[in-house]
């Protein structure tokens, strides 16, 4: 298995890397270049750090095309990882209004609840359902490292996706799976055994 | 429900991991003797979070601090923030690329705060903890810079509130008189000035035990503990200290 990690310059791609290296993937990219990206058999798009400044980064190297074509076209496995999972969106509140890479019918906003500290930092825990494939063989409450002040919402009208949720302050969405793609808002590369092994289920189902 | 975090703080001085008493550094050993002592891949399981701060007084050497770090986090699959000594963005650079989750910012919040302001929009707050060091002189809380050695015209909860407006993610408040002494958190600090914080806190200084982290863990206002205490959490002090908390119904993780 080939597995690239797309390095547009945002983020700490050496957990994810250990992360991945850890539960036996053979060959790991890290990579912006179309020709590494076209032969991974899997794509992981990472990211911390500001949505504008990655939508930048990612049209100034072409990845928006090369992604675009990747997932869209050949329909190759993606997981997105926090703003990863953001930027596969149409669109962010972030610094006024911003396109994203339009993957999925959602959009991202900063935090509205009432009496919560932002951004929201810490081990919290997720509720899935049993059809989802990226959290085979977990149980609930399970646990996950989040790190974020903004938060994606999926437009109502999409069908067949499966979503998760956690609770801060009210529910919001934890993870998307749709088709080929696959999105967490939490950080599974720094969450110990439960994030090792959702990684293992999307190298696995996707 | 978000869970309450412990927190565990590695200070660094040049090649060796200290105990800090009053920041007053003790080397206690190296890398392999932190391998060998606390093997952090297996006691992971009992934190929630790493921290490692390089306190040379000196010349801190970013780059041997740097690979240090590497060397540490490998196979830990905990978030892992660093600092000390941050000044430039290539500092800042450095340690993310070494293998930093988060960064740790202390003096230049007082000293450049375009720097900060720059980091923040670079990386984002929730990449960003800021570390305030302070000390009580004659019951008023004063704040410190430069490993604790200059002393700031300004009070604690004006500071921090400063601090608050550079947009950093995350507070770590440590009392200087508590460090290292094992006597329990200074657990007054959060009265007074926890109604103006919107962001997490994490205290530090004074652990020594599992019912310090339990006094800590128990006021609301407080997102983590920290614990930088070498001596008392050596071995599977840690495990056990987190066994009990979860027996006594904290709300902290639970790992299979």
């Amino acid at each position: 298995m080939k597995v690239v990690i797309i390095d547009y310059g945002m983020g700490n791609i050496q957990s994810i890397q250990g992360a991945l290296k850890y539960i036996g993937v053979d060959e790991i990219l890290v990579s912006n270049q179309e020709s590494k990206i076209s032969k991974a058999d899997k794509i992981i798009l990472p990211g911390v750090g500001s949505f504008t400044k990655a939508m930048q980064n990612i049209k100034n190297l072409g990845l928006d095309k090369i992604l675009k074509t990747e997932v869209m076209v050949n329909k190759k496995p993606i997981l997105g990882i926090c703003l990863g999972m953001q930027l596969m969106t149409k669109n962010s509140t972030e610094d006024g209004f911003n396109l994203g890479l339009n993957f999925i019918d959602g959009s991202v906003d900063k935090f509205n609840f009432n009496n919560i500290k932002i951004p929201h930092v810490g081990f919290n825990q997720v509720s899935f359902n049993n059809q989802s494939k990226l959290y085979k063989d977990l149980v609930e409450p399970c646990d996950f490292y989040f790190t974020h002040s903004y938060k994606v919402d999926i437009n109502s009208d999409v069908t067949n996706i499966n979503l998760s949720t956690c609770d801060y302050g009210d529910n919001f969405l934890a993870s998307y799976e749709f088709e080929n793609i696959a999105a967490v808002q939490f950080h599974p590369e720094l969450s110990q055994t439960n994030g090792l092994q959702l990684l293992n289920n999307f190298m696995k189902n996707f | 429900m978000l869970r309450k975090r412990i927190i565990f703080t590695l200070i660094y001085d040049s090649g060796f991991f200290n105990q800090s008493r009053n920041f007053r550094l003790q080397k206690v050993g190296n890398i392999k003797w932190l391998e060998k002592n606390y093997k952090f891949n297996e006691i992971a399981f009992s934190l929630d979070e790493l921290i490692v701060l390089n306190a040379s007084k000196e010349n801190k050497n970013m780059l041997e601090f740097a690979n240090n770090l590497t060397k540490l986090v490998h196979n830990v699959f905990i978030p892992v923030a660093a600092g000390g000594g941050i000044r430039t963005l290539e500092d800042a650079k450095l340690l993310f690329d070494s293998g930093a989750d988060k960064i740790v910012l202390n003096t230049v919040l007082f000293t450049n705060t375009n720097l900060v302001k720059d980091l923040v929009k670079l990386y984002g707050s929730q990449s960003i903890i800021a570390s305030i060091d302070y000390k009580k002189i004659n019951d008023k809380n004063r704040v410190f810079v430069k490993n604790g050695t200059d002393e700031l015209d300004i009070d604690l909860s004006e500071y921090i509130n400063k601090v608050i407006s550079l947009e950093i993610g995350e507070i770590y408040l440590n009392s200087i008189n508590r460090d290292g002494t094992g006597f329990g958190y200074d657990l007054d600090i959060m009265e007074g000035i926890s109604k103006n914080i919107n962001i997490p806190v994490i205290i530090a200084g004074g652990a020594g035990n599992e019912e310090h982290l339990a006094q800590g863990l128990k006021i609301e206002t407080v997102s983590a503990v920290a614990t930088a205490n070498l001596f008392n959490f050596i071995g599977d002090g840690l495990t056990k200290a987190k066994k009990i908390l979860i027996q006594s119904n904290f709300n902290v993780t639970q790992w299979r």
